[in-house]
């Protein structure tokens, strides 16, 4: 024993242990969140259980299983007796609309008879609001006539969801886009008679040709309520799904307001896998319901991306071009020195503290002048001297600029010095060795950089916040309307929705599966780029292995 | 141009010859090159005849690469380097301040010890100093892509891969495709740095036939370490030791008849 002390073994034990831990821990976060997360878009088995309530009645659940705890119990009238420890089960009932909630904790003692029981036939509706609907499917109502009933209600609720949902589509993409466009150009045409007063130029020309503009857009205005007017009278005639519930209520939901259905303890393995997939499908593609417990993350996919390439457009240039004078043309001394360690040290800085300066210095003093220059027309509300994209993408340019600086200058120093020697013997001065040869064979090393800033920058939440990312976006950042890409918007970002989802929100239970869901997403997204990194740099070293020979 | 007879004139310190009716290339007169304090080079005068091949030999850190560099003022790079003395490309001044470096570039070519051929096609490497030029007509470089390649002995290996990356070449090619590149633009002096050290006999053998052919067009001044090569290839040779040109004359009567006695322990292997 003392030998094995003597030679050192338990350190090599100790440090292997450490490795372990720490390989554990990663696996580990990651199986927790893809398992938790992923479970989400599958298919819950839907049980039946009949339990005894507090009063002694006997009172019928149907729902899914979310989650199990133990729980502590004592009697409440005999402090003396034993702590009892109770399994529980976490059920979600939905139907928040009749019993006021979606889940409810239940004692596994109180379950009478069968607790594994299946829910015969039982139908599932996702609805836009109120949650989901668990129930046994009666009848399609329409005009208080019963349409639909027995055997084939099923297939015929199935079909006039699928007519629903493309009517949704239509009159969404009918909002969104076409009347969301007007609403934008005459949002313009308001500013440009603002700004043609404050200029004295708003003569009766100019007043007629706004006044004739806001009119025809007036009126395709119109048009479009009439198309929707339409639409939604169609929606309504689709009637109604009557549907009975455990305790022997009944509800009539508008099929309208049913986004799918389906009928969980019937399906195949081969349905499930396809209704996992469109769920996945529906949570990337959708927009976020019920204060974001619900639905998608399109909006938040999307705010993400562009504010991560805008970011990728300052901070390359800004980054290369830097990292170029400091390796290629500054000379070495004290004043290079400093500079390179205050480089190092902003990657160290806390990234709030970046929002604060981003707040302070780009929306308030660079915003505000803005606005004090060229759009006072608008004032009081403000145009640029209020968070939004540009901001948030120019502070994150600033947070990742160190990456990019030191990455880039690695890739430099990696080019051999006899290739801009070969470059200046064939009398190109300096800066077209840098131009044709250095920057094209760093280009893998900027690539590097570039791609870690964007994984960085992915992931940033405490910044953004104080920058322009919100909870909910009314309009994307991008769009059809010109200038397509809208620098002063607010938006949405998949971190902060994190957040938001997780701490912010009234539905804890609803929401969880969803932090999960959005986490995972997020750590694909990183994990991807930094992969394509590592990719990028094993080529980078392949081509160099050329050179060394 | 300048035509001088320096012969006798330069019959000082063993270190002048006769160059008989050749024309020069490269006039050297009391050339110093300091690192920092440290003199590397010391009051080097020397006449480096035209369309000839000139050798420099000597022990490592002797100061013939440093010189060979002086030649396309390669040492501006390094911000420690002084010179000062005076240097002539056919009557011209190589150090007056309103030289462009870049241009005297491109009339003083050089190719490396290393092959350092540019991640690119072989044709792209050809071209690259045209390009810089700003030649693109696909007639003129392809012709003279030919041409260059034709007269580093390359042509017959590379024409149907011209499009192929450089680097998949071996280091004999290489370097060969470097001297390629540097002919391409047509300079009047060829300096060659240690040009066969990384490479094996055979492409050291190519390489010392290509440099017979070129001296017909070019001036050459090579770096070498291996004293038959320079025995083998070079009209005339340089001796150098710590920074001092010590012996300059022919190669015939620097090989078998040294006038020093250093010149004499060095290539006969005693020291170095």
């Amino acid at each position: 024993m003392r030998d094995w002390f003597k030679q050192g073994e338990h350190w090599v034990w100790f440090s292997a242990a450490t490795v372990s831990i720490s390989f554990v821990l990663v696996v580990g976060l990651i199986l927790m969140i893809a398992i938790r997360g992923l479970v989400h878009f599958w298919p819950h088995t839907v049980h039946e259980i009949e339990i005894k309530n507090d009063q002694g009645n006997i009172e019928t659940l149907v729902g899914e299983i979310h989650d199990t705890q133990i729980k502590l119990v004592s009697a409440p009238d005999d402090p003396n007796a034993e702590v009892r420890k109770v399994p529980q089960w976490l059920i979600k009932i939905g139907n928040r609309d009749v019993y006021g909630t979606d889940f409810r904790w239940i004692n596994t003692d109180n379950i009478i008879g069968q607790d594994d029981r299946l829910a015969k036939n039982v139908t599932v509706l996702e609805r836009y609001e109120w949650g989901n609907v668990y129930g046994q499917l009666q009848s399609i109502v329409r005009d208080g006539e019963v349409r639909a009933e027995g055997g084939n209600v099923k297939n015929v609720l199935d079909d006039l969801v699928g007519t629903g949902q493309s009517l949704h589509d239509k009159i969404n993409h009918i909002e969104r886009v076409d009347i969301g466009s007007i609403n934008y150009q005459i949002e313009q045409l308001r500013l440009e008679e603002k700004r043609l007063k404050a200029e004295n130029a708003y003569d009766d020309q100019a007043r007629e040709a706004n006044e004739t503009e806001r009119e025809r857009l007036n009126a395709e205005f119109r048009d479009y309520q009439e198309k929707l007017e339409i639409l939604r009278e169609q929606a309504d005639g689709l009637g109604e799904a009557r549907l009975s519930l455990a305790g022997g209520e009944s509800i009539q939901v508008p099929i309208k307001h049913i986004v799918r259905m389906w009928q969980p303890n019937n399906m195949s393995s081969a349905d499930k896998v396809g209704f996992f997939f469109s769920s996945i499908g529906h949570f990337l593609g959708g927009e976020p319901r019920e204060a974001n417990t619900e639905g998608g993350v399109f909006p938040a996919i999307v705010g993400t991306i562009t504010m991560v390439m805008l970011m990728a457009i300052f901070v390359t240039p800004l980054g290369v071009i830097a990292a170029v004078y400091m390796s290629e043309y500054a000379r070495e001394g004290l004043v290079l020195r400093l500079v390179r360690i205050s480089i190092n040290n902003l990657a160290g800085v806390p990234s709030i503290v970046f929002g604060i300066f981003g707040l302070g210095f780009f929306v308030y003093i660079i915003g505000g002048s803005i606005d004090d220059l060229f759009y006072s027309y608008a004032q009081p509300s403000p145009t640029f001297g209020t968070p939004g994209l540009l901001w948030a993408s120019l502070t994150m340019a600033l947070l990742t600029l160190p990456v990019v600086i030191v990455s880039t200058q690695e890739g430099l120093s990696r080019i051999p010095s006899s290739l801009r020697e070969g470059g200046l013997a064939l009398g190109a001065t300096k800066s077209e060795t840098i131009m044709k040869i250095v920057l094209p064979m760093s280009m893998p090393a900027i690539m590097t950089g570039l791609i870690l800033a964007v994984a960085r920058a992915a992931g940033e939440v405490a910044p953004l916040m104080l920058v322009g990312v919100v909870k909910l976006a009314p309009e994307l950042p991008v769009d059809f309307n010109a200038p397509f890409v809208h620098l002063d918007r607010k938006f949405m970002h998949l971190g902060f929705h994190i957040y938001d989802v997780g701490f912010q929100s009234p539905n804890v239970e609803a929401s969880q599966p969803l932090v999960y869901a959005t986490s995972l997403l997020l750590i694909i997204i990183i994990v991807s780029l930094n992969l394509g990194a590592i990719t990028i740099r094993n080529s980078l070293r392949e081509k160099y292995k050329a050179l060394d020979n | 141009m300048s035509e001088q007879n320096v012969g006798l004139a330069m019959d000082r310190d063993h270190r002048g010859m006769n160059l008989g009716k050749e024309q020069i290339a490269i006039e050297v007169k009391d050339w110093n090159l300091f690192y920092g304090s440290n003199q590397a080079l010391n009051n080097i005068t020397m006449s480096l005849p035209e369309n000839r091949v000139t050798a420099f030999i000597g022990p490592s850190g002797c100061g013939k690469s440093t010189l060979l560099r002086c030649f396309n003022r390669m040492n501006d790079l390094i911000s420690i380097v002084k010179v000062d003395g005076s240097m002539q490309l056919h009557g011209e001044d190589m150090y007056a301040k309103e030289m462009d470096v870049a241009a005297l570039r491109r009339r003083v070519g050089m190719v490396f010890q290393k092959p350092n051929p540019f991640p690119k096609s072989i044709y792209e490497n050809v071209c690259y100093g045209l390009r810089l030029q700003g030649i693109n007509d696909k007639e003129v470089l392809d012709q003279t892509v030919e041409w260059a390649l034709k007269s580093a002995g390359l042509w017959d290996e590379v024409k149907d891969r011209l499009d192929a990356n450089a680097l998949g070449l071996s280091g004999g090619q290489q370097q060969r495709l470097c001297i390629a590149r540097a002919i391409a633009i047509k300079p009047e002096v060829l300096l060659l740095d240690e040009p066969t050290s990384a490479l094996d006999p055979i492409s050291t053998l190519a390489i010392e036939e290509l440099i017979f052919e070129l001296k017909k067009d070019f001036t050459i001044l090579i770096v070498t370490h291996n004293m038959q090569q320079a025995a083998r290839v070079s009209d005339y040779t340089a001796f150098m030791y710590m920074g001092d040109l010590i012996e300059y004359t022919d190669t015939d009567t620097l090989f078998t008849n040294p006038s020093v006695k250093r010149t004499e322990d060095y290539i006969s292997g005693r020291y170095g």
